[in-house]
């Protein structure tokens, strides 16, 4: 019998409510001294991933995050029967607990801001030019003025991604007030100005959608989508796999920004 | 309208999918018979992913709730 897994729970009860999963089939609890495993049997591995499939199995996690923590088993994780499940609990015990514990109360929450880089290059170079007036103009060779050039297109690289720098540690400072962890990828591309996972405690979710809220509405030229709440995906740290470590690993910016920074990132996008 | 919705649908199906797809618990050992073999359309959505900024096209304000569009 192959069981479909969806994620580690912290109870060894079984769901209140019947929940249906893939293929239909119940799903359940397995329990392990106080944690549990869900899931639901399969009759073979999944050969194709589909929207109908990944939809059912975020349902499936979702409805547990309303009654218990949860730890979300990655899409298409199929185990050899109950005892093999049983067996891969004891194995991760430690981490699983964890785990739950670290996370009990805890939601995550994505924000990615977009920005106009176009124009924000285009009022960089007109930066530059200002800068310029009054520089006579040398009869330079083409070597000097290759030159000159890729040392422009340095600056302008240079001015861009710390202004994208002030941007964010601005936003963060305030995401960061109601946040347990966070993760950050800044200018994934160009006008991706900020890609951010935040953890929030659950009596904190209001005040972090009122952040946003505050961030937004200083900021209205600027792109949002704010999504959330979800199970803690981004934060499972597993020792056993140190990739994952690297993935959930906290980058904090705000250490070494001062107020008076932030305040000038927030008025000059 | 309508094509605005279409697009809030799609974009939070990307955020639904990078996260079943590429995060959460991954188990490793002999008792997994299989993790379901997303590499390579997940390279696909990486694309769509690292697209998202087409999203600066859409009016209106952000979604709220991951399910809330997709069901």
């Amino acid at each position: 019998m192959k069981l479909y897994l969806y994620g580690i729970i912290d109870s060894s009860d079984q769901t209140k409510e019947s929940i249906y999963g893939l293929e239909g089939s119940d799903v359940y609890n397995i329990p392990f001294c106080d944690i549990g495993a869900v899931v639901s049997q399969i009759s073979q591995p999944i050969q194709d991933v589909t929207e109908g499939a990944v939809l059912k199995h975020e349902a499936v996690v979702e409805k547990l995050m309303a009654n218990f923590t949860v730890l979300p088993a990655r899409f298409g994780t199929i185990i050899d029967g109950t005892d093999s499940q049983l067996s891969m609990i004891q194995s991760y015990y430690k981490d699983f607990t964890n785990n739950l514990a670290r996370l009990h109360n805890k939601l995550e929450f994505g924000i990615k801001v977009i920005w106009p880089a176009d124009k924000i290059k285009e009022n960089i170079v007109k930066g530059l030019k200002k800068g310029k007036e009054n520089t006579p103009e040398l009869n330079s060779s083409r070597g000097r003025k290759f030159m000159t050039e890729t040392f422009d297109k340095y600056k302008i690289d240079k001015a861009f991604e710390a202004k994208a720098d002030r941007v964010i540690k601005v936003m963060d400072m305030f995401f960061s007030k109601f946040s347990a962890e966070k993760t950050l990828a800044t200018l994934k591309t160009e006008n991706l100005l900020l890609d951010a996972v935040y953890l929030v405690e659950k009596d904190k979710q209001d005040d972090f959608r009122e952040a946003f809220e505050h961030i937004k509405g200083g900021h209205p030229e600027l792109k949002y989508l704010f999504s959330g709440p979800w199970p803690a995906y981004n934060f499972v740290i597993l020792s056993k796999q140190p990739g994952l470590l690297m993935d959930s690993q906290q980058t904090d910016l705000l250490d070494k920004v001062t107020q008076d920074q932030m305040l000038v990132g927030a008025n000059s996008i | 309208m309508h094509d605005a919705i279409t697009k809030s649908k799609d974009v939070t199906l990307l955020e639904i999918l990078d996260r079943v797809l590429d995060k959460g618990v991954i188990i490793s050992g002999d008792v997994v018979i299989s993790v379901a073999d997303v590499d390579l359309i997940y390279l696909g959505l990486k694309v769509l992913l690292s697209s998202v900024e087409t999203m600066g096209k859409l009016r209106g304000s952000p979604f709220i709730g991951p399910m809330q569009e997709a069901k």
